[in-house]
């Protein structure tokens, strides 16, 4: 026991010569690669954190140590780091630091961060990206989100933001004034947009979303602008995985010029800014709204000309009826007239034709009367001149006589008797004779 | 016409004036399709420059 007390040291003197072998065996400083973790700043500028090493794989802690940068140093360095990365000196990023190793008998082992390489860093974010985007690509749905149409109406928009941010003040703002009245309704699903917390909160804010999908037509995911802040969270394949694969186009503002990360890169559109991603939507839906006024345009002068052309072929017809039609009834007058000319013509010949014929007939008749006439003429003038031959006159002048005896004719010598008184007519006058004696 | 969405009303429209352009249709017809054409105009302007309360109103609640 007596024995055991006296070989026994204090803790002090324990650690003391802890930190005398550490100090004689660590009299350099070492370049070391870790994870940057649990990273604070104190009151004085001064600031602690904790270096990790995780397994690739399976992302089991292998190392820890706690770690200080002296305030002087430490905003030289941090500006340098955010300078060369675009991002703050915080957790949960990989670097490379030059370290003193230091035990303190009171604070113990600990890590003094003299220098800092950011090119490690960016180097490994950029790592980290690739890995991610990779495994993103190889399990397909690197795209997805990008693939979605983005609808024609895209008004009913869920923000996930910090509520308090002034980012996602901007965007209800800028949304609410813009030019052409379009009207925007936006739901607000708050997160925490910084820091280790941001991964797991976005994601929740993304399934709350699902759950009301059909009430949204887009989500935008923004977070406030000014001074570069820490994107490394955006890098994640969790997230990044959730929004690729979310059933909603996701339009990304989380204020940043410098990297793209990989939120960005599956989201269906990414934006500088918050305001970028209310004009996004702006535009977008001005255009509609453009597509939609040229319709009406196209709509009213297509039916106007139309109508136009219509009426321009309906006065040529209207017209063509009218030509036509005076045009057939002067014809037809002309016709009429024609034929009543015609008409006139042939009644006029066919009365000439009849007075001709008539007067052909009356000569043909006066003619056939003349010649009845004369021959009927001709044959009284023969009986006349029978008649004239046979009458007693020329009889009597051809030497016949006629006898009368007491005023009767006597026709035969045996009437008479001698001393008879007769008288007897020759052609120029009457003698009276006395019969002497009959002869035979 | 209140169970359209905006792209069907969006689809009919631009199939109605692509017809008028066409020339085929007859002044009747045209009539008739110039009608339903100023109703879904004015279904979609609506949708896009009038707020319509109820749906906002589900969003306010939704917590």
């Amino acid at each position: 026991m007596i024995s055991t007390q006296q070989s026994s040291v204090s803790l002090s003197e324990l650690n003391r010569l802890v930190r005398d072998v550490i100090r004689e065996n660590f009299p350099d400083t070492y370049w070391v690669r870790a994870e940057t973790s649990d990273v604070r700043q104190n009151r004085n500028g001064h600031c602690y954190l904790e270096f990790i090493e995780k397994d690739p794989v399976t992302q089991v802690i292998l190392a820890r140590a706690r770690g200080t940068i002296w305030a002087n140093t430490f905003q030289m360095l941090s500006t340098f780091f955010e300078g060369e990365t675009g991002q703050p000196f915080t957790s949960g990023l990989k670097v490379l630091v030059r370290v003193s190793v230091e035990f303190h008998e009171i604070y113990g082992f600990s890590l003094n961060v003299v220098d800092i390489d950011p090119t490690f860093t960016v180097g490994e974010m950029a790592k980290n990206r690739l890995l991610v985007l990779k495994r993103l690509e190889e399990e397909g749905v690197l795209t997805l989100n990008k693939e979605l149409p983005l609808p024609e109406l895209c008004n009913r928009i869920a923000v996930i933001s910090s509520p308090t941010a002034a980012g996602y003040e901007d965007f209800c703002d800028q949304l609410a004034k813009n030019p052409y009245g379009l009207v925007f309704y936006t739901k607000l699903f708050p997160a925490i947009m910084q820091g280790e917390k941001s991964e797991p909160s976005i994601i929740a804010a993304l399934e709350k979303i699902y759950a009301y999908r059909h009430l949204f037509d887009a989500v935008a995911i923004i977070r406030g602008g000014g001074a570069t802040s820490e994107l490394n969270c955006f890098d994640s394949y969790l997230l990044a995985t959730h929004c690729a694969q979310f059933p909603l186009p996701i339009v990304v503002g989380i204020g940043h010029e410098r990297d793209v990360t990989v939120l960005d890169i599956v989201a269906h559109t990414r934006a500088k800014t918050p305001t970028a991603v209310a004009e996004f939507f702006i535009g977008h839906l001005a255009r509609s709204f453009t597509e939609l006024v040229d319709l009406e345009k196209r709509l009213v002068t297509e039916s106007r000309e139309y109508l136009q052309q219509e009426k321009f072929k309906l006065s040529i017809l209207s017209k063509e009826v009218y030509h036509l039609s005076t045009g057939f009834i002067r014809n037809q007058l002309a016709s009429i007239r024609e034929t009543a000319f015609r008409l006139k013509h042939l009644t006029n010949r066919m009365i000439q034709f009849l007075q001709q014929e008539e007067k052909q007939r009356n000569l043909r008749f006066t003619h056939a009367v003349k010649q009845r006439l004369q021959n009927e003429a001709h044959g009284l003038l023969v009986h006349e001149q029978y008649i004239r031959m046979v009458s007693p006159q020329n009889i009597l002048k051809r030497g016949y006589t006629l006898t009368w005896k007491a005023g009767k004719i006597v026709t035969s010598a045996a009437k008479l008797q001698p001393d008879d008184v007769i008288e007897t007519l020759f052609w120029d006058g009457k003698i009276e004779s006395q019969v002497k004696k009959s002869k035979e | 016409m209140e169970k359209l969405t905006y792209s069907e009303a969006k689809k009919e429209l631009e199939a109605i004036v692509a017809a008028i352009e066409s020339g085929e249709l007859d002044v009747d017809a045209l009539t008739e399709k110039v009608k339903r054409a100023s109703e879904l105009i004015a279904f979609c302007k609506e949708k896009l420059t009038k707020t319509d309360e109820e749906l906002q109103k589900i969003l306010d609640e939704i917590d």
